[in-house]
This record gives structure tokens, C-alpha cells and sequence, in this order.
């Protein structure tokens, strides 16, 4: 990227969230083809098997603050953005984003259990003790 | 004047010598960048599944980076790097560019080249992961950076993993296990001898192999060094494949970092089950 002093497209995460899911609903067109190119889907037991586009439709209404299907959620809670789905959608919805953004949701309405990441940082820091010098800890963190 | 920034991310703070190796390899190519990382300067990655918190984290990191003046962020980590791109640019003042480092290096290829002096006889195969690809075509720059050491021979294959690395694979039952599965058969097939990975979490996660497997696993930064004549130590590596990592880490430094964090945060990690 190199876009020196552009222009800041949205106020805050929450706008952007916002705006980019008003975007999605209005380009997607269910067609299912973002869970058809999807590599993760043999390690989704719920959404193995199940219909693309249902799966899509799940996955948009868990983005608006539904629950969804277990489907839907495993799919979400599988993908490790690989970004096969973006390549195959025809409309340029970034279904990369969608499921992206719909984890966040669910994170936030207890749709998905959030990920235990409380010792990560306590994690981080002990191996910058171990692996550098004062110096560099000085410098670097 | 403020030199570049290279923003190693958080969890390379196992890897230390891949940000000695990466400061130095950018300045011989005619790059002054300064490393910096660590939950200080954080993309909110981590904290994600709580955006808000999330959020909170990359705007101070923003703000540091502009506060800082400079130029250009270097990134290595492909989340924030995506992070940079897709929430923090969008929402924050930016008034630096930013490239992946590969992309750093490989815009200076002419002054690398004179530099890869060293022989490195390796049949090397790149870990190579579909989700990056679209935003930094790492598939390709990193290869053709180690296709200009001597002695190496990049393989041809066309598995590509899924995910953007393997830090999300790792948490999918099934999934890492099926890349490592998959990685080592292509590597039979073509008669690669090395593994090369490009991002850390997928060094942390395939440097495992290297014990059981008969193959090498570096990442493309140490093979740039040796090709350069640089020397290094993967102490990490050390770790994982040591039978006591303890051990092999020493009491004075397990002190110095803190036993009981030692212990309680690095052990488990070090010491977790092999997939295949």
C-alpha cells in the first residue's frame, strides 16, 4: 500500500463494520459459490454436505446479529481466511470480510464462543525475554 | 531523519534472530529500518473476538507510527499487514506507506545479488498458503529471492495450503495435521531435501517435522543469511526438538525471564504433541 495521506474512509471500526455489511447484503446474491470454493468445509462436520446457499444465508444473518445455523457457524468458525472464497465470487462481496465480520458478531452475541486469547500477550513477552538481548527489548517492544 | 519501521508483529518475539537477520539484511540492500513490535505496537489481531478491545490496540499503534514520523512500515506478519489494509489505514490518518518485506528486499534484488556469495546445496520446497498470495504475491518473491542463492534449487509443485498460515490451522482438528500430512508427500515427490517457510507461525508449526521426518526446515530469511554468509542460531527450533527443552534454554536465562512464566506459558508449547 502506498497511499500517503489518504483520506480516512470511515470513523471508526464500528462505522466500517457497519457500512461494510449494508454493502455485502446488497452485493451478495446468495449464489453459494464462496462455500462451494471453500477449502475448510471438509474440517466443518455441521456444514459438510449442507446447501451453499443456505450456508450463505446463514452466514448473513449471523453478519446482521442472528444466530444462524450450526451450519453457518461452523463454517464461520473453520475458516482461516484463505481467501478461495474471494476469488470465486462473482459479485466482489469479499466473502473473505463477510466471514470475518460475521465471527466478530458472533463473538459479540454469544452466537460463537470467543477464543481464549488471555495469555497470548503474557506468552509475547516472556519469549522477548527469552529471546532478546535488554537491549533489544529496550528498543524493539 | 526517521528511518523505516519494521514491524515484526507479537509473535515473533520467539524468533529474535529472524529480526537481527531481517534488520540486517535490509541495511546491506541499502534499507535503514528500525524493529518494532510486541503488545505495544499491536494490530488488534490477538484481541479480535473483542473488537472493540481490538480496535483500542491498532489505533494506539497507529498513532505511534505517525507520531513516529516515519516513512515506511515493513511489515512481516501477514495479519498485520491485512490489518493495516482493511481496518486500521481505513479508520486512522496514515502518513507512511507500507510494503511486506519480502517486497523491501526484492525491490533491492540488484544490491542483494552481489551479496549471495555463499554456496547452499538445498532442494528446497516453499510452505506456501493461498490466503496471502492476493495481497503480496509472497508465493513468487520469496522464491525467486532464494532462486538467486547458489547452490539452491527451488521444486515445483503445485500444493498450495490452505488458510493465509498456519496459525489458524492449528486450532481446525484435522487441519494442520492434513498440510503437514500433504507438505512432506509433495516434498518426496519432488525430492526436496528443505523445508522453507515463509511466515512464523508456520516456522513454529513445521520446524516439529525436522525431527522425525529427515527433512531441514528453515525459514526464507535464515536461507537469505546463509547465502549471505551470515551466521544465526534458531534457538526455537533448538527448543522444540530437544528432548529437555529446559535444558537446552539454561537456568540463568530461564531466570532471567522468569521461571513460573517459563513454565506455565513456553513449556506447553514447546513440549505439545507432533500431529504426524
Amino acid at each position: 500500500m502506498g497511499a500517503d495521506q489518504r483520506m480516512v474512509a470511515h470513523e471508526d471500526w464500528t462505522s466500517l463494520r457497519t457500512a461494510e455489511t449494508a454493502r455485502m447484503l446488497a452485493a451478495c446474491t446468495r449464489c453459494g459459490a464462496c462455500f462451494d470454493a471453500c477449502p475448510m468445509i471438509p474440517y466443518a462436520p455441521d456444514a459438510r454436505g449442507t446447501d451453499a446457499q443456505a450456508a450463505v444465508a446463514g452466514v448473513l444473518d449471523v453478519l446482521t446479529g442472528g444466530a444462524g445455523d450450526a451450519a453457518a457457524r461452523n463454517w464461520i468458525s473453520v475458516c482461516t481466511r484463505s481467501g478461495s472464497c474471494n476469488e470465486a465470487c462473482p459479485e466482489a462481496v469479499n466473502p473473505m470480510l463477510m466471514l470475518r465480520l460475521a465471527k466478530w458478531r458472533a463473538n459479540e452475541t454469544g452466537a460463537i464462543a470467543k477464543r481464549d486469547a488471555s495469555e497470548t500477550m503474557s506468552r509475547v513477552k516472556v519469549f522477548a525475554r527469552l529471546s532478546f538481548t535488554e537491549a533489544e527489548q529496550g528498543k524493539w517492544l | 531523519m526517521a528511518v523505516n519501521t519494521f514491524w515484526y508483529g507479537c509473535n515473533m518475539t520467539r524468533h529474535g534472530e529472524i529480526i537481527r537477520l531481517s534488520q540486517r539484511i535490509l541495511e546491506a540492500v541499502g534499507v535503514d529500518a528500525a524493529p518494532v513490535g510486541g503488545p505495544g505496537a499491536c494490530c488488534g489481531s490477538p484481541k479480535e473476538s473483542t473488537p472493540r478491545i481490538a480496535e483500542g490496540m491498532a489505533d494506539r499503534t497507529m498513532e505511534k507510527f505517525s507520531a513516529s514520523g516515519t516513512p515506511r512500515i515493513i511489515t512481516w506478519c501477514p495479519s498485520c499487514h491485512a490489518n493495516l489494509d482493511d481496518f486500521m489505514g481505513q479508520t486512522q490518518e496514515q502518513n507512511f506507506d507500507s510494503r511486506h518485506l519480502c517486497e523491501a528486499i526484492h525491490e533491492q534484488r540488484a544490491q542483494l545479488a552481489p551479496l549471495l556469495t555463499q554456496t547452499v546445496k538445498a532442494r528446497i520446497f516453499v510452505d506456501r498458503h493461498v490466503g496471502f498470495q492476493g495481497r503480496v504475491p509472497v508465493n513468487d518473491v520469496i522464491p525467486e529471492l532464494l532462486g538467486m542463492i547458489p547452490g539452491v534449487s527451488v521444486v515445483d509443485h503445485p500444493y498450495r495450503a490452505p488458510s493465509y498460515m498456519c496459525f489458524g490451522l492449528a486450532s481446525v482438528p484435522g487441519a494442520l495435521a492434513d498440510v503437514q500430512r500433504t507438505t512432506l508427500a509433495a516434498m518426496r515427490e519432488t525430492g526436496a531435501d528443505t523445508l522453507v517457510t515463509i511466515f512464523h507461525s508456520c516456522h513454529r508449526e513445521m520446524i516439529g517435522l525436522e525431527r522425525d521426518h529427515g527433512i531441514r526446515v528453515v525459514n526464507w530469511v535464515h536461507l537469505l543469511a546463509e547465502g549471505m554468509g551470515i551466521a544465526y542460531e534458531d534457538e526455537y527450533k533448538a527448543w522444540r526438538n530437544a528432548e529437555d527443552p529446559l535444558a537446552m534454554i539454561g537456568a540463568e536465562r530461564i531466570a532471567a525471564a522468569g521461571e513460573v512464566a517459563v513454565k506455565k506459558l513456553v513449556m506447553p508449547e514447546l513440549t505439545r504433541p507432533r500431529l504426524v
